[in-house]
């Protein structure tokens, strides 16, 4: 009976205990989570390690990110349970409004020297990108990954062109090109190009939102809460991907769970970012030939061809006790020094304003040719609207894209309209 | 001596009687506290969260019905209805038409009786995510297996995951193959429950083979069958995983699923009153479902 008696308590003590929260008063240390990819894990372990043979006060506790389904349920499972570590460097900037509306981020700008450090690292435009609609900034512009067009050199030469097409009309001459050679037995084989064409909200990060943003010269989506979409570089953007569809230039059907159909000259382009080299370096076929490009904009454009980044920005949750020591680990991870580190060490760009003029980064780029033509986009990149509802806008637009783009049920003006009807109700409630 | 002995023995039987009262409740205290923690307490909580606002990290916030009106106006629930209303009226005949037919097949002496069942059971223990992906090879507009059969034979190709009127069904008769095999077995066992005499005299009655399974079979598996439509019915509520990896809930929310729907509203946008709100009208649905079929069969079987 005692014995039982012991167990039923002891699974009870452990159940109890693991449901408490760690006592952060206690804590005299600085607890940091990355990313938990192999390169970001090496790239974090040498930070923290540089930082605690200099700090004997304040000493940094490294830890990637816990497994889960994805980061973000990971990061929203530690914020309900107040588990959060000190510090999170991957936070996706289109999660941070809704993190900083709840009070669980610190406002960065209250802290001293903030503002100075963070306008010497970045433009203006970038700084207000990030300013949360409350006027603070929660979080610090750290790294991109512009999506770009990934190009099979060898198709488009073996249709005649030297280079990728840079404008629509290039694009869907091109695009008929490949689908005059691409017919096998009756089958159709090939075309320029594939998106999933799945409705998921985050799919429209890689089609839909970087080719808006270059044929509009980066605007919004939404500013300062209010739908401001509803514009003829949505609409053209529709249009295009329409025309694509239409004519069988990009498939309906999915692609993806078979082999990689780029590295296999299926298709001829991908939307896709900087992760993409060390991928096709290790997989792809002798003799293949590929290059980067920018995303195609519509004929006789002006603006500058913008993209999306895929931003992740480094965050102090509030549950952090000694903030002015994390502070200045934040500003070790992204000194020019962690920059560096970061660029060789995982292949990803620091947002930073000399990426493309420092000489350090410039050796890189040297050394890493494939990597110029994104640190040369980075210039000219994104990050998603500042919005705690953005996901759902996302969602509302992915809708209407699929209904016009995909299977032609609505034209490009009523389904972005219908869009940003949807959009609207979203705000309002 | 004879009242000190049974003293003794009252003494070892109270303590034997005190410890076989807790022996059971230790035994069962594992399941309970599961029970408790992951069951009866997140359907306590959900029921709760249905007169609640809360995306997880702000605090909750107290909106009444709200939810509820905001379900009664919700078109896209009412289509994940509809489509897995269509998914079941396809899924559950073709399930139980296909498993009787094999498992009538596999009642037989034939050889390699062994062999077959066991391959005929195989999808059913093959994960789902694995199954699906494979089935979208095989739908693949243009480079999938069945259009390029379709089209050596002449026949256009379909769009099986991409036509909105098709896609329902491509999934639904996915489903029947990877589920059919645990029917069969249902079946089968039911099957072998049939007293041989009943065929016998039959046979000296010069009953047609059809006779046999309409007028004997069918009327003698009906527990079985019963278990089969009710097991298929609860299954095909709950589709999640196929419309969830092949197509996302389209083309243009064809297969949209009502449970893949309560998914997104909880975890992709984090609306958790709603999805509760959700998610208790869905059971709703089951449970009547099941009362009304429950009803028929007894009604039927007599």
């Amino acid at each position: 009976m005692k014995i039982y008696g012991s167990i039923i308590l002891i699974m009870v003590s452990c159940f109890l205990l693991s449901c408490g929260g760690q006592d952060k008063n206690d804590r005299k240390h600085i607890i940091y989570w990355a990313s938990n990819n192999t390169d970001e894990i090496t790239f974090a372990g040498k930070i923290v390690s540089h930082w605690n043979n200099r700090n004997s006060e304040s000493k940094v506790t490294f830890q990637p990110v816990p497994e889960g389904q994805s980061s973000e349920e990971v990061i929203l499972a530690a914020v309900v349970g107040n588990t959060t570590p000190d510090i999170y460097s991957n936070m996706w900037q289109g999660d941070a409004e809704l993190y900083a509306r709840a009070g669980k981020l610190v406002p960065l700008d209250t802290l001293p020297g903030f503002m100075e450090f963070i306008s010497a690292r970045c433009d203006s435009s970038v700084i207000k990108e990030v300013t949360s609609i409350d006027g603070h900034i929660y979080q610090v512009p750290w790294k991109i990954n512009p999506i770009m067009l990934i190009c099979n050199d060898n198709m488009f030469k073996s249709i005649g062109w030297q280079t990728p097409p840079k404008t629509y009309s290039d694009f869907l001459k091109a695009a008929a090109e490949i689908k005059q050679t691409a017919y096998l037995n009756g089958y159709l084989n090939k075309w320029i190009g594939y998106s999933e064409v799945i409705e998921t909200w985050w799919q429209r990060l890689f089609d839909f939102y970087p080719l808006y943003l270059a044929a509009s010269g980066g605007a919004n989506l939404i500013k300062d809460n209010k739908v401001v979409f509803n514009n003829k570089y949505a609409v053209g953007t529709f249009q295009f991907m329409k025309t694509l569809y239409d004519n069988g230039y990009f498939p309906r059907e999915r692609l993806s769970a078979r082999q990689d159909p780029f590295l296999a000259s299926d298709i001829a382009v991908r939307f896709t970012g900087p992760w993409e080299i060390v991928h096709a370096d290790k997989f792809k076929p002798p003799g293949f030939e590929y290059s980067f490009s920018p995303l195609p904009v519509p004929d006789n454009s002006k603006n500058a061809a913008y993209t999306y980044g895929d931003t992740k920005n480094i965050v102090m949750f509030t549950t952090c006790k000694n903030r002015l020591a994390a502070w200045d680990f934040i500003k070790s991870i992204v000194s020019e020094r962690g920059d560096y580190q970061l660029l060789q060490i995982t292949n990803q760009l620091p947002r930073r304003k000399d990426l493309t003029t420092n000489p350090l980064f410039l050796d890189y780029l040297n050394n890493n040719p494939k990597m110029r033509p994104f640190a040369e986009q980075s210039k000219y990149v994104r990050g998603p609207d500042i919005c705690p509802v953005l996901k759902e806008i996302f969602d509302a637009i992915s809708r209407e894209y699929e209904a016009c783009v995909i299977y032609g049920k609505k034209t490009p003006e009523q389904a972005v309209n219908d869009a940003a009807k949807s959009a609207e109700i979203i705000l309002l409630q | 001596m004879m009242p000190l002995n049974l003293l003794k023995l009252f003494y070892c039987s109270s303590k034997m009687k005190k410890s076989n009262n807790i022996t059971p409740y230790v035994m069962i205290a594992p399941y309970i506290i599961h029970f408790l923690v992951f069951i009866t307490f997140p359907v306590l909580f959900s029921f709760f969260l249905m007169f609640n606002q809360w995306n997880i990290i702000s605090p909750m916030k107290f909106i009444g019905l709200q939810n509820f009106y905001k379900l009664i106006h919700d078109a896209q629930f009412f289509r994940s209805l509809l489509n897995t209303l269509i998914f079941l009226v396809i899924h559950i005949p073709l399930q139980i038409i296909v498993a009787l037919f094999f498992a009538t097949m596999l009642n037989q002496k034939i050889r390699f009786i062994g062999f077959f069942r066991a391959a005929y059971f195989l999808p059913v223990v093959v994960s789902g995510v694995v199954i699906t992906i494979l089935w979208q090879q095989l739908y693949g507009y243009e480079t999938g297996l069945l259009n390029r059969i379709l089209t050596g034979i002449g026949i256009s190709k379909i769009g099986w995951l991409t036509n909105p009127n098709i896609a329902m069904g491509s999934i639904a008769i996915m489903a029947t193959w990877k589920n059919v095999g645990l029917y069969i077995v249902l079946f089968l066992a039911g099957l072998q429950t049939v007293p041989h005499y009943l065929y016998e005299s039959a046979d000296l009655e010069g009953a047609s083979s059809w006779q046999k399974f309409r007028y004997i079979t069918l009327p003698m598996i009906n527990p079985t069958m019963f278990m089969v439509v009710i097991l298929s019915t609860i299954g095909g509520f709950s589709l999640f995983i196929e419309p969830y990896v092949m197509t996302g809930g389209g083309p243009l929310n064809s297969t949209l699923s009502s449970v893949l729907y309560i998914y997104k509203e909880g975890f992709f946008y984090y609306h958790m009153g709603y999805a509760s709100t959700l998610g208790f009208f869905f059971a709703g649905i089951i449970l009547l479902v099941i009362f009304f079929q429950k009803k028929y069969v007894e009604k039927e079987t007599g």
